[in-house]
């Protein structure tokens, strides 16, 4: 379907049934709404839409499947698998105009919002409260809690928190149909059969548009303790890990990068690393002290049993952003100074060591002087595998040859029981791999449901499963 | 050689700060502080002329039981040993001088490190009056002729150079046209300025060490201090906030726009 090919009854009907800012085709806007944080695909939507209402989705869906408009659902669009991309004149929703906020239950700390709400101002909303909705990463600015849901967002408080899934007690979905249907409420409990709340956190918008949601709420973590560890090698940083998680701290991140990283982060935004000698592998720890007395016990205690070989502690919130940019900035300077082919994976904790040790036999054997930088949230068994181009290839070949390796990579994740995108998502950009953590008869099941509640395929497709 | 180096606590950048609405301060609920960047500087500096020289670095600071929280970091980062004048409440840039002269004559050290200015009220004062009540040289705005990233930065080689004889210090200072070479007697006061070098990370045994180190405790009465404000601050309040930019269609109503109502061209 090319753009402006909406069908003329579904545009009138659009146009006397809905208020007339309800619909945009303006380029610009087209452009910004067709496409999230990847670049890979050009963004081609033939319009926007933007709803106040439930009521309003509910009707836009109900006409859209009878006129079979495929629709791209948006919040913030900040993915990384181009599940919000609108490439192929689809119909896109934005639930922008949908951010209200209820006030906070304090008894149930509880929090209504609709699916527009940006994470950062329902972050806000419940701090005066004394409680937060622990979902937090970098783009919490601009994503939308629709969007958090949908794709049952990670990021860097998983260690403590959970995933997404474990923060929201209801949902208020609207189906393909444009039937609305109310899951779960505000209810902790509500042993009833099968929780069809979870079959749309983490949909990517393919089986439902999300447009309210009942959040669970904590209470905010007190004093954060942030520090930096230098250890030599990948076993260090997972014997680290076994050691931090006995100790008196609550952790809120465990973070590993390689020298490799550290010396592209270096080289580009000029930071300086706090160690004199540089070391094999870093952590990035953040932790709550439940007993002070004690962590400093056990902190005296890495050098003595050489758990560690070098660490730092912030002094200060200002030197905390300055140790976290190390890690934050990894991501950025890996492309700024070269040309990185990514993968998002997740392993059973307990498989790191022996999966770190084949990949790089793995690499070493089959491309050799190949730069790979590791880093990611190790405390989760989340790796980011970078694989850097070497000066002397030239792009095309690199690509071929990344494509290979991916398959080869993937394997070793099978092999090992991992996942291929362990935050990511699957959107556009990872379909293609999905059979080597999902199994056929479980991608059939998928199928089925897709199926059985979007029946005319018109909910983000070809997201997720090929069409 | 002996060095007193100052740690003022000042607001933590990374905290939004407020002014109250009725312009008396600023909101202190919910704000982080850290060490006061140029003294953190300075303390970096006199780690590097101790383990030059040999001797010891003396880390002071004036304010309540919370500002211990600034010389244990400075101590961390490895000061030998910290004072703390208590005080609470204000105090204008005539008393923190005139504070910093007593335990300056009390410590007798061969020089006297402070930041140019604190971040919080940037005021520039309390070096050059400290100076002035000494009755010793001063050099402001000591910075490095070498680069950030040159050699000498990464061999932390001091860039205050004590001469031979021990009895005079060469300081190269940030002027408006250059840079000013001065060579001072010693004792002598110094005030730091950004890029006089990078202070060093408090590494974890550092941290352990700090706690065990001693804190002497003064008073401004002690001291035989005067702390009365002779300066008040009469009101605080924001800048006003910037104007949203706008766009313009062609290059025409710019300049348009710049002669007439900007007043710039």
């Amino acid at each position: 379907m090319s753009t402006a090919a909406l069908p003329d009854a579904f545009l009138r009907a659009i146009a006397e049934g809905f208020p007339p800012d309800f619909l945009t085709r303006e380029p610009s806007e087209l452009a910004e709404y067709g496409r999230d944080w990847t670049r890979v695909y050009t963004p081609a939507p033939a319009a926007v839409a933007f709803p106040r209402t439930t009521e309003e989705v509910a009707r836009l869906l109900a006409l859209c499947d009878a006129h079979r408009v495929p629709v791209v659902p948006s919040g913030g669009r900040t993915g990384l698998a181009a599940g919000a991309v609108a490439a192929r004149g689809e119909l896109v929703l934005s639930l922008r105009r949908m951010s209200r906020m209820e006030p906070v239950d304090l008894l149930g700390n509880t929090v209504r919002v609709q699916a527009g709400a940006v994470t950062e101002a329902v972050h806000q909303h419940c701090a005066q409260h004394g409680l937060t909705w622990p979902v937090d990463f970098a783009s919490k600015g601009s994503s939308h809690v629709g969007g958090n849901i949908a794709t049952n967002a990670g990021g860097v408080k998983v260690i403590r928190y959970g995933l997404t899934r474990q923060w929201v007690l209801g949902l208020q979905v609207v189906t393909a149909r444009g039937q609305v249907l109310e899951l779960n409420g505000a209810l902790e409990k509500n042993n009833t059969g099968v929780d069809l709340r979870q079959l749309f956190i983490g949909s990517e918008g393919t089986l439902g548009i999300i447009t309210e949601a009942t959040l669970k709420l904590t209470r905010l973590p007190g004093k954060q303790d942030v520090f930096l560890f230098a250890v030599p090698d990948v076993a260090a940083v997972l014997r680290l890990f076994r050691d931090a998680r006995q100790a008196p701290l609550l952790l809120s991140a465990y973070e590993f990068f390689t020298e490799r990283c550290l010396a592209r982060v270096q080289r580009h935004r000029k930071l300086r690393s706090p160690f004199e000698a540089p070391s094999g592998c870093y952590v990035l720890m953040e932790a709550e002290a439940t007993d002070a007395a004690a962590v400093e016990a056990w902190l005296g205690s890495l050098f003595e049993r050489g758990l560690v070989t070098d660490g730092t502690q912030a002094q200060s919130a200002s030197q905390a952003s300055e140790l976290w940019a190390l890690r934050e900035s990894i991501s950025e300077s890996l492309s700024a100074t070269g040309l990185p082919h990514k993968n998002d994976i997740a392993l059973p904790i307990a498989a790191l060591e022996a999966f770190c040790v084949e990949l790089e036999q793995f690499f070493g054997a089959r491309y050799p002087g190949w730069e790979i930088c590791l880093f990611g949230h190790i405390g989760d068994g989340n790796l980011h595998v970078n694989v850097m181009k070497p000066d002397a290839m030239d792009k095309a070949e690199f690509l071929a040859h990344t494509k290979q390796a991916d398959h080869d990579i993937f394997a070793l994740v099978r092999k090992y029981r991992g996942s291929i995108s362990a935050e990511h998502g699957i959107g556009l950009l990872k379909k293609d791999y999905l059979s080597y953590t999902r199994a056929p008869e479980e991608l059939e099941l998928l199928r089925a449901l897709k199926r059985a509640l979007d029946p005319n395929a018109i909910l983000n497709p070809g997201k997720i499963l090929a069409p | 050689m002996k060095i007193l180096v100052t740690a003022k606590r000042v607001e933590d950048p990374e905290s939004k700060i407020k002014v109250k609405p009725d312009g008396s301060g600023i909101v202190q609920e919910g704000l982080k502080y850290k060490i006061n960047p140029f003294d953190e500087i300075g303390v970096e500096e006199g780690l590097r002329l101790a383990a030059k020289h040999g001797g010891e670095v003396v880390v002071v600071s004036i304010g309540g039981k919370e500002v211990q929280e600034q010389l244990r970091h400075a101590l961390a980062m490895g000061a030998h040993r910290a004072v703390w004048v208590n005080h609470t409440g204000t105090l204008d840039q005539l008393a923190l001088a005139g504070l910093l002269q007593k335990v300056a004559e009390k410590e007798k050290p061969d020089m006297v490190i402070l930041g140019k200015q604190s971040i919080d009220d940037d005021q520039n004062q309390v070096g050059q009056y400290l100076a002035e009540f000494l009755g010793w040289s001063q050099a402001t705005f000591a910075s490095k002729v070498e680069s950030l990233e040159s050699e000498q930065e990464k061999n932390k080689v001091p860039a205050l150079q004590v001469g031979a004889d021990g009895k005079t210090v060469r300081v190269v200072r940030e002027v408006d046209n250059g840079l000013a070479t001065l060579e001072c007697a010693l004792p002598a006061v110094v005030t730091t300025d950004l890029r006089l070098n990078l202070p060093r990370y408090a590494s974890l045994p550092g941290i352990m060490k700090a706690k065990s180190k001693p804190i002497e405790e003064l008073t401004p009465e002690k001291l035989g201090v005067d702390v009365t404000p002779k300066i008040q601050v009469l009101k605080m309040s924001s800048p006003p906030p910037r104007k949203a930019g706008i766009k313009v269609p062609d290059v025409a109503t710019l300049v348009d726009k710049l002669r007439n109502e900007a007043k710039a061209v």
